[in-house]
């Protein structure tokens, strides 16, 4: 009732008050939008790992490739389970490979990070189709050639297109090009043969994983059944999907949960701020609430109209923090994926999820903030009017 | 009465507004100390380290074994007093899936001496030594999971299948900070016997005291030489290096911790210097009627940041008086429990609370500097004709 | 000018027996007690009176603002004692007309801005609350200022914006608490003859408090308070 634009009018004219204040909730929301980013981008990358039609397997109780071993003559079993799709000619669509991690010299700051090495077959790629070559060639089967993946390329000593770095002492690996996979946490491996891998690791007669493709995502309880049912091999299946999800799980709820507790904090001082703000106002304008008051407007509107003026001083806040989150995009994360105990590189990716809750946050920082100041003003009572 | 008694006792006039602003002031000093203390006790982690200790692993990859005859020749190797060894088993209690701890098989005969911090009665301590699949388990550990003296526990592993029982022989507890109290260990014989031939004699990694901790580096070096030229090439590094090692992996957190504490520090100099700048606005008139007294610009300048140290100190009060049982009791309890591995020890270092407290008087001081230097730059004539 | 015979219309503001009371700390002050006053419709009184007369506290409880600690109040034909907030706020937003000494304009809304607020408590449309503050405007002769904010008008002309606000609802009593207040002799003067022609050509009743006995002489009658009572 009482017209908004007193409430515009007067935030524009306490200038300074109104600024400080914004960017306190700016500032809030800006690191409740960037954990947001980050958790979102994480489930991107190691969501868009997992395929809905694929099917992995590993031995039982192992979560991730790195500790799971797979003896080889059970690799023929697991493509003949059913439900396992097969090509033009016949032969089961699927990839059992070596994983191991290395410990690699960073470039550009201090220290060693573990990266994950793929031992693959000539399958390897072609099972991946989002996969592609955007710099160089692919590796010559049974070489010592490498390929690496786009984010962690230039992140280690040797690691880049046309450069060499050791498998093992006196094993060196050369990378003949770089691949991208849609932003997967491939992305963050390097790539060579499995069976060079297998020499260099003493990986004989194992495996750590296997992946098949399944006739239709429908299919792999069949498959389970067939991959799980002799305990003697002691495997489990999982769909791809569920498999990535459980690893990122771990990281993205991780980021979320410290995210947002970091943020309520924050939110918690910079309502103060706001409440300080809101309280002075209203303070200030004893003789214009009065005044109000007098000619007739009710407590409830009053009420209302401070709340709004402080809402949408946080909501101001909020946009100018969520357009500084923008320029997150454009920041790469890399963090240990405990799991596989390799660096993975994220993304900070900006949903509309992220942009609705983080105005959502906003706002309920207004609404508390500003809930007691206004109740003040709305006690306000008319004869300040005529009080000097 | 001095000018700074004025000034604090000036506090006393908006008590509400002062006593908010303390409020959001100690709500970032909380977060902050909680961010700082997140920071040390992952890096203390590695202060505390043992000096005298070296690590020894396989050079390229910690997922791969050291042959069990490295361990004898690590011991001939001069200035090294004892060494012992760990293999990493991976393993989980399958009534407490979520539950994530290290089990390690080890050298019974060695591995509490190498690692005389970890502390066991010497009853259990012989008896466990005894029993061939006895375990020993951290204090922490068995707390969380309900394990007492004498069970019988069963566990599975992702790396070596098959189930493991054991005794649970004896409770360690730690006297150093650093120590995580949440570890399994076991005799290495019940996991050699149960391995394929093909497979056993190998250990994770040795660990090893020196005798002359000034010199650790060296002496790591001067084993890595010695198995230089085998198959297996090793890596020795001092405890402390080998933890930090693990900080450089996760640098990126670290990072990304230190820009939100500052922003905390940001948002708390916003609110701040918000109140102060409202105070100011509202006393310009008195400000005008000291000056016309004979009071210099420099006074009140003054006047001005000792009111906004004095509302920092007791922001920073607050901080402390609210961060301590929020860092020791809570939050420090429940890390320690759930986390121990990477922060065994979690509490509010006086340090970190020295610093959080000097930030926020030092804080206060550059939020009181614009408005301060802004109210002694008036005019006498102006700030007595203004109506605030 | 001079003492005229209350003989305008019937009461339009009746108190009997009014009592107010308040409490500073530990102390009751009686402020009003046991006063019976009228106001015939159409009248233009200036009430007078020392400070702590009581003055301020009468033309409260008048106009709807305050309540009596005890006794009647009934003014427009509505017994006001006994309302509750919100129904007061509804009864003056139509029933009463206000100029304060201050002016009390909103200082972020336009002079056209200022009058139309008492509309917006109406259901009338945008259109027509535009058409009738440019009215009221009009007749305090400010209708080329209607863009102006407060602090770029003089004060004269801020009290006259008041004014308009004050009439723009077609209120039955304007109640002007010291409307001269600050302002120098010509722009005093000023106001005072637009309060004058409200009352002859606009038929408001009008109910002034000052303690300016030139203001006080531009009224029909002057009633005096002391004490809480009434001298004359």
């Amino acid at each position: 009732m009482v017209p908004i634009r007193y409430n515009v009018r007067s935030l524009a004219v306490r200038k300074a008050t109104t600024i400080a204040t914004a960017v306190g909730i700016a500032l809030v929301v800006f690191v409740l939008a960037s954990s947001l980013m980050l958790s979102a981008g994480i489930r991107k990358t190691l969501g868009t790992s997992g395929k809905a039609n694929n099917a992995i397997v590993l031995r039982m109780g192992s979560d991730a490739e790195l500790g799971s071993v797979i003896e080889e003559p059970s690799v023929p079993l697991i493509f003949a389970a059913p439900g396992v799709a097969r090509d033009g000619r016949g032969q089961p669509v699927g990839a059992a490979e070596i994983v191991v991690v290395a410990a690699m010299e960073k470039l550009g700051t201090n220290g060693v990070t573990n990266v994950t090495i793929r031992g693959v077959a000539e399958d390897g790629i072609q099972f991946r189709p989002d996969m592609h070559i955007v710099a160089g060639r692919p590796p010559k089967p049974n070489s010592d050639e490498a390929i690496v993946g786009s984010r962690i390329r230039g992140r280690f000593k040797g690691v880049d297109l046309g450069g060499t770095f050791e498998l093992k002492r006196n094993r060196p690996a050369n990378v003949v090009g770089i691949f991208e996979d849609d932003g997967s946490s491939y992305e963050s491996e390097i790539w060579v043969d499995r069976e060079v891998l297998r020499q260099t690791y003493h990986r004989e007669g194992i495996v750590s994983g296997v992946r098949v493709r399944l006739e239709s995502p429908s299919k792999f309880d069949a498959f389970r059944a067939g991959v799980e049912n002799d305990k003697r091999l002691g495997l489990q299946a999982l769909r791809e999907s569920t498999f990535y999800e459980k690893m990122s799980e771990g990281a993205a709820n991780f980021v979320k949960v410290v995210g947002m507790i970091v943020s309520i904090f924050f939110a918690v001082g910079a309502m103060i701020g706001a409440m300080i703000t809101m309280y002075a106002a209203v303070a200030n304008r004893q003789r214009e609430i009065g005044t109000l008051r007098a000619l007739g407007f009710s407590r409830t509107s009053i009420l209302g109209s401070f709340l709004l003026e402080s809402v949408l001083l946080a909501t101001i806040g909020g946009a100018v923090g969520i357009a500084a989150s923008f320029g997150m995009g454009l920041v790469r994360f890399s963090m240990v994926n405990f799991a596989s105990w390799s660096e993975v590189v994220f993304s900070f990716e900006l949903t509309p999820r992220v942009v609705v809750t983080s105005l959502a946050f906003a706002c309920g920082m207004g609404l508390l903030g500003g809930l007691f100041p206004a109740v003040r003003a709305a006690r306000t009572s008319a004869l300040n009017a005529i009080r000097a | 009465m001095t000018l700074t008694s004025l000034a604090v006792r000036n506090l006393a006039r908006n008590k509400f507004r002062v006593i908010l602003t303390v409020a959001g002031v100690s709500v970032a000093i909380v977060a902050f100390l909680l961010l700082r203390t997140v920071i040390w006790a992952w890096a203390s982690g590695a202060e505390w380290a043992a000096k005298d200790r070296v690590v020894t692993r396989h050079r390229v990859t910690f997922v791969m074994p050291l042959p069990k005859r490295y361990v004898d020749e690590v011991r001939e190797a001069p200035h090294i007093r004892m060494a012992t060894w760990a293999n990493w088993v991976g393993a989980k209690d399958p009534n407490h899936e979520q539950e994530f701890f290290s089990t390690l098989a080890v050298d019974p005969d060695t591995y509490f001496e190498v690692y005389d911090e970890m502390k066991v009665t010497p009853d259990e301590l012989a008896t466990w030594k005894k029993d061939r699949q006895g375990a020993i388990v951290g204090d922490v550990l068995a707390r969380k999971l309900g394990w007492q003296l004498g069970d019988r526990i069963g566990l599975q592993s992702g790396i070596y299948p098959g189930d493991w029982q054991f005794t649970i022989d004896g409770i360690y507890t730690a006297t150093a900070k650093s120590v995580d109290r949440s570890t399994l260990v076991f005799p290495w014989a019940y996991l050699n016997d149960s391995l394929p031939p093909a497979r056993r004699e190998t250990v994770g990694w040795i660990v090893s005291r020196v005798d002359d901790p000034a010199r650790v580096a060296d002496i790591g070096l001067a084993l890595d030489r010695r198995f230089d030229e085998r198959d297996t090439p090793t890596i020795s590094q001092d405890e402390r290096s080998f933890q930090s090692s693990f900080m450089a992996m996760i640098s990126a957190v670290l990072k990304a911790i230190n820009i939100v504490s500052a922003v905390i520090l940001g948002i708390m100099v916003l609110i701040l210097g918000n109140t102060i700048a409202m105070g100011v606005r509202e006393r310009t008139t008195e400000y005008g009627v000291l000056r016309a007294i004979g009071f210099m610009p420099g006074h009140i300048a003054l006047w001005i940041v000792a009111e906004s140290l004095a509302i920092g100190l007791l922001g920073g009060l607050g901080g402390l008086v609210l961060g301590w049982p929020f860092i020791n009791l809570g939050m420090g309890r429940y890390i320690e429990e759930n986390f121990g591995a990477l922060f065994p020890y979690f509490r509010l270092e006086s340090g970190n609370a020295a610093l959080g407290l000097s930030l926020a008087a030092v804080l206060a001081a550059i939020a009181a500097a614009i408005p301060a230097w802004r109210a002694s730059k008036l005019r006498v004539v102006d700030a007595v004709r203004r109506v605030a | 000018m001079t003492d005229e015979q209350k003989s305008d219309g019937a009461p339009i503001v009746q108190l009997k027996g009014v009592s107010k009371t308040y409490t500073r700390g530990d102390e009751a002050v009686r402020v009003l007690e046991q006063l019976d006053f009228e106001v015939p419709s159409g009248s233009y009184e200036a009430l007078m009176g020392p400070s702590g007369s009581g003055k301020t506290t009468l033309l409260n409880l008048i106009a709807g603002l305050d309540q009596p600690t005890a006794g009647s109040v009934e003014v427009a034909g509505k017994r006001l004692d006994g309302l509750g907030e919100g129904a007061l706020a509804r009864w003056r937003s139509t029933t009463i007309g206000f100029v304060f000494q201050s002016y009390n304009l909103l200082p972020v809304l336009t002079a056209m801005e200022n009058v139309e607020l008492p509309l917006l408590l109406t259901d009338l449309g945008a259109s027509e609350r535009k058409k009738r503050a440019l009215t009221a405007l009009r007749i305090v002769g400010l209708e080329d200022r209607v863009q102006h904010y407060p602090r770029q008008l003089s004060g004269g002309q801020e009290q006259r914006v008041a004014i308009a606000r004050a009439i723009v609802n077609d209120p039955t009593i304007v109640v002007a608490a010291d409307p001269p207040g600050d302002l120098d002799r010509k722009s005093a003067g000023d106001v005072l003859s637009l309060l004058e022609k409200l009352n002859t050509q606009l038929g408001k009743t009008i109910l002034m408090v000052t303690h300016d006995p030139a203001a006080a002489e531009r009224a029909k009658i002057i009633r005096r308070l002391d004490k809480g009572k009434l001298v004359s």
